[in-house]
């Protein structure tokens, strides 16, 4: 089975082609946010290298979010009209669990972190058991002060990962004890970590549905926010 | 602080040297009655920003953007109900990167607003003149300063 997966829900933008046995080719860019510009022609620059045409492609798989809300729309777009197009069928895979399986086996919790914009992160908490990637809680998004407040409480090592890393490592050091920052050529979602992650599911002929799939938007819900604004402006007095 | 502004022109060219201060990543919330000048204001201002394209009011289309010294997002958000409509458009998106943002009836989306902003509030003053405004300058932020320097 050959499938081809695409990642536009952060800053980056990457694309990949896998087969049964290999990564055969994949192309990131993490430089200014330009997905609706450069994401198709990675596609096709990709395919032409690989020396494939679309046609060969067996299913997609797509970042189905957290993250950037334009990123995921024109990433989701795009796939989904390959999809239609070549009768194929597709897979959205969340961005989380594509960074955490960066991480494979990695003992204690693995907390991928992406920016999720004043103060907040989008994230998840996981960990290996044997070769799986396990999902240990619902996926957030939270405060850096949350997100310290709930790690403290497992008492494990952990390990983080993703676009938010550079942003919060000095406060995530200062604040749990046991941390460990995975090297910044990991710190994207790959969109070769999301193909592998959607090819088993595929091949057991699960898919997603074009006309009812819809991106996994994380929002704080607006009485969080009423409140954290009310306790920001007593902040202030 | 309080700029007098005698004439239309005088509005946009308070705006035009604004735009030739702002930096990267500033946001300035623009308020004011309806025809009190706030498109013609953003027009002075995208001129100060070496913009070349004609400047348009995105009350039906929410936000433009374009190019000149810096990225320009223009935002008006009078037809927003709820400042969730905005927040799905990707706001946060727009307002924390490195463009500079101008948002027209900011006050509709308070909660939005970064803490660090620039407002700017334009008031008719009809006993003074049809063109006569005034034109209300707050911000928090040091990044702000520059403001200071602005005369007519």
């Amino acid at each position: 089975m050959i499938v081809l997966s695409i990642d536009s829900a952060t800053e980056s933008a990457s694309c990949a082609v896998l087969d049964d046995d290999k990564l055969l080719g994949e192309i990131i860019f993490n430089y200014k946010k330009q997905h609706s510009v450069i994401l198709m022609t990675m596609v096709e620059e990709l395919l032409k290298n690989v020396a494939l045409t679309i046609n060969d492609i067996d299913g997609f798989v797509v970042s189905k979010g957290p993250g950037s809300f334009t990123g995921l729309r024109i990433g989701i777009a795009t796939v989904k009209g390959l999809s239609q197009g070549t009768g194929k069928p597709f897979l959205g895979v969340s961005s989380l669990d594509a960074l955490a399986y960066n991480m494979a086996f990695t003992s204690g919790i693995v907390c991928p972190i992406l920016d999720a914009l004043r103060g907040n992160v989008y994230t998840a908490l996981y960990k290996f058991e044997g070769a799986t990637l396990v999902r240990k809680s619902d996926y957030l998004v939270i405060s850096i002060e949350e997100l310290i407040a709930l790690l403290k409480k497992q008492n494990e090592p952990c390990t983080f990962i993703g676009d938010a890393v550079h942003i919060f490592k000095d406060a995530l050091t200062d604040s749990i004890g046991n941390v460990k920052f995975a090297p910044v050529h990991l710190d994207l979602v790959r969109a070769s970590a999301l193909g592998e992650l959607g090819k088993a599911s595929l091949a057991l002929g699960e898919h997603d549905d074009i006309n009812t799939f819809a991106p996994l938007y994380l929002r704080k819900c607006q009485a969080e926010r009423e409140y954290e604004k009310k306790m920001s402006l007593l902040k202030d007095e | 602080m309080k700029i007098i502004a005698q004439s239309v022109e005088e509005t946009i060219i308070y705006g035009e040297k604004l735009g030739t201060l702002v930096n990267s990543g500033d946001v300035i919330c623009l308020t004011g009655d309806l025809g009190t000048g706030k498109t013609h204001f953003v027009k002075g201002f995208a001129k100060g920003l070496k913009i070349e394209d004609s400047i348009t009011s995105p009350t039906f289309t929410i936000v433009n953007e374009y190019q000149g010294r810096l990225k320009l997002n223009h935002f008006d958000v009078y037809r927003v109900s709820d400042p969730e409509e905005i927040e799905n458009i990707g706001f946060d998106e727009y307002i924390f990167s490195s463009a500079v943002s101008i948002i027209e009836w900011a006050n509709f989306i308070e909660e939005l607003i970064p803490k660090e902003s620039l407002r700017i509030n334009i008031i008719k003053v009809p006993e003074k003149g049809d063109n006569y405004r005034e034109i209300e300058v707050t911000y928090k932020g040091e990044r702000y300063n520059y403001v200071k320097e602005i005369e007519i």
